[in-house]
């Protein structure tokens, strides 16, 4: 009853916080000092043409109206017009939802694979010089500019090497759109040079994204790990005799696991961060080279529109990941 | 006051001095603060004295298009890029914008949401909840994504990019300061504080702000490093400081259409972009490991 209760309790935080942020992208787009209708005419508009614009949009009324109308649009979905695209800006974000996503999900599988066994390594040869080592590369992995690693990769694994495809998501046509996930697709229709093509596509970009998401997770399952080995119960279950290793597979590892789902959603605002410069690196059809196509079309409203939505699968995330939360452990429902 | 009061503040102030001997004595004996500290010095003595140390201070503005895309060699050291500068001496002048965006954002940042943490995790009651959900809110959000928004509003320039930034990273510091002043705030030492009548402001900035410094410096530090990276991106999407500006993001940025023939185009400004980030991520690693005594003692039991 009371994680019931926690669950519904989470959920409602949704609805302030969206609305909040909802809020917040518009004064930001608002209150700033600068003219939007301004700089939408163009700079070779006259004044006329600027205030003719300015009532079209109904940018003269007061501020109040503005985001009650704001509101009602986001609302019923209504994020206006692409300039980029000509389509509506809902319809475009919704189609390259599934390339984000489906890039974020390899990423980050490859960065749990990668990060949570050298964490827990990390932490059972503690001040080894494999930890020393895995120290130095945790930091260096944060370190990188995530677009720049993502042009040296193309360097040197698809211009130098030619063993992976430079940019782009899939060779050819591939599958009929079904989910949007080119893996998931060509696996249904079983078309196995899509799924092939789709895959080595997949591999450098979603490297570039796990490589700073591993070093913090190996960081968390690190600290994780040590925080359990220090724990009183795996004293008890040492001075009981129990083997070593069972304890690090049945106690410390469950627990090194826990301690990186709960840092997932984290974990997904910097990916989320990253991939809105990888993904223009790699042309890749998702919502950050979206967003940046906006940038370079002073795309005003496609920009709001990216922001809302990147916003919105955040908290989302972060909402599932604690409810998750308190299903897994027990303290978490207090 | 009597002289047994007295007699304790100079105690307290020997033991202070020798907890500030012992800090130095970890820092130096600790490698990763000691690298992380000489990368930012020397990033700090490059910004100073670049037009002393470039071999090329011209270049910033300059152009020689019959140079242009050098390869290292003995004249041009890193290479020339597209209008024939010289790379070294651009990355060089580089590093000017590169620590005035992160001083002044992070430096913004944390003005603004150190006492706004401060106050709310002091005081109970719904403006505090008011604030911290606020703060929540920007914290859902990326914060390259809404400095992308506010910075595309303003338009390119190095002002605004910190202007993006400053407004975008004040939540993390609140709700850093926040938690930390609720969790100390409960210790007897602020109860005593509060018992003997000492004022509110006293409290908050003699008593519990000494005590949540480590927490704020370790951040201040890793957070130079992730503003570093945050205002590099920007600048790779055209939105720092416009050209001829040297703008290490934006050297990437304009180096993508000519590889792989010119390698160290884009090559030299990521390394110093890493070097940079590098040194505030060691500093902070090694800070954090030498001032917060929870994980000291943490460490201490372990071994």
């Amino acid at each position: 009853m009371r994680r019931l209760e926690m669950v519904l309790s989470r959920l409602a935080w949704f609805v302030p916080t969206m609305a909040g942020l909802i809020v917040i992208v518009f004064l930001i787009s608002n209150v700033i000092p600068t003219d939007p209708v301004r700089i939408m005419a163009g700079e070779n508009a006259t004044q006329e043409q600027v205030e003719a614009l300015r009532v079209k949009l109904g940018y003269d009324k007061p501020l109040a109206v503005q985001l009650l109308r704001h509101f009602q649009d986001v609302l019923s979905g209504n994020l206006g017009t692409s300039i980029y695209t000509q389509r509506p800006i809902s319809e475009d974000l919704f189609k390259r939802l599934p390339a984000t996503l489906e890039l974020s999900i390899a990423a980050i599988t490859v960065a749990i694979l990668l990060g949570i066994p050298l964490g827990v390594v990390s932490a059972l040869k503690r001040n080894a010089w494999i930890d020393q080592v895995l120290r130095v590369l945790s930091v260096s992995g944060l370190a990188f500019a995530a677009f720049w690693l993502a042009m040296e990769l193309q360097f040197l694994f698809s211009m130098t090497l030619r063993i992976a495809p430079l940019n782009g998501r899939i060779s050819g046509f591939g599958p009929d759109p079904v989910t949007g996930f080119m893996t998931i697709d060509s696996l249904i229709q079983g078309d196995w040079e899509s799924l092939r093509s789709a895959l080595a596509h997949l591999c450098l970009p979603a490297l570039t994204l796990a490589l700073p998401a591993a070093a913090t997770i190996v960081r968390f399952s690190r600290a994780g790990v040590l925080e359990v080995i220090n724990s009183n119960h795996v004293l008890y279950q040492r001075a009981m005799g129990i083997p070593s290793r069972l304890i690090v597979w049945k106690y410390v590892l469950r627990n090194a696991l826990i301690s990186t789902v709960t840092q997932i959603g984290l974990i997904f605002g910097v990916l989320l961060t990253n991939a809105v410069v990888v993904e223009t690196v790699f042309d890749w059809p998702g919502l950050g080279s979206f967003a940046v196509q906006s940038i370079l079309q002073s795309d005003h409203k496609a920009i709001i529109g990216f922001t809302i939505w990147t916003g919105g699968l955040i908290v989302a995330i972060n909402l599932l990941v604690d409810i998750a939360h308190s299903l897994i452990d027990p303290r978490g429902a207090r | 006051m009597t002289g047994g009061a007295m007699t304790g503040g100079a105690a307290t102030a020997r033991r202070q001095q020798a907890g500030w001997q012992r800090v130095l004595k970890r820092f130096t004996g600790d490698r990763a603060a000691f690298l992380g500290a000489s990368l930012i010095l020397t990033l700090v003595l490059v910004a100073i004295f670049a037009p002393v140390l470039s071999p090329f201070p011209g270049d910033v503005s300059e152009f020689h298009t019959a140079q242009r895309l050098r390869p290292p060699d003995a004249v041009n050291w890193l290479g020339t890029d597209r209008m024939g500068s010289d790379l070294l001496s651009r990355i060089l002048f580089g590093a000017r914008i590169t620590i005035t965006i992160a001083v002044i954002a992070v430096g913004t940042a944390v003005l603004v949401g150190v006492p706004i943490g401060l106050v709310a995790g002091y005081y109970v009651g719904w403006p505090s909840n008011l604030l911290m959900r606020v703060s929540d809110i920007f914290l859902a959000v990326p914060q390259i994504v809404l400095a992308i928004a506010i910075a595309q509003t303003l338009g390119p320039s190095i002002e605004n990019v910190i202007l993006a930034l400053s407004i975008t990273y004040w939540p993390f510091w609140a709700r850093l300061v926040y938690a930390e002043t609720r969790s100390v705030k409960n210790e007897v030492f602020v109860e005593s504080a509060i018992a003997l009548g000492a004022s509110a402001p006293r409290v908050m900035i003699l008593h519990i702000l000494p005590n949540i410094a480590s927490a704020i410096i370790v951040r201040t530090s890793i957070g130079m490093g992730a503003t570093i990276l945050t205002a590099a991106a920007l600048g790779f999407l055209g939105l720092g400081a416009p050209p001829p500006a040297p703008e290490w993001g934006r050297m990437i940025a304009e180096s993508r259409e000519f590889l792989p023939e010119a390698w160290w185009y884009a090559t030299a400004p990521g390394i110093a972009i890493f070097l940079v980030v590098m040194g505030f991520n060691l500093l902070g690693d090694g800070l954090r490991d030498i001032l917060d005594p929870r994980i000291r003692r943490a460490v201490g039991r372990s071994e």
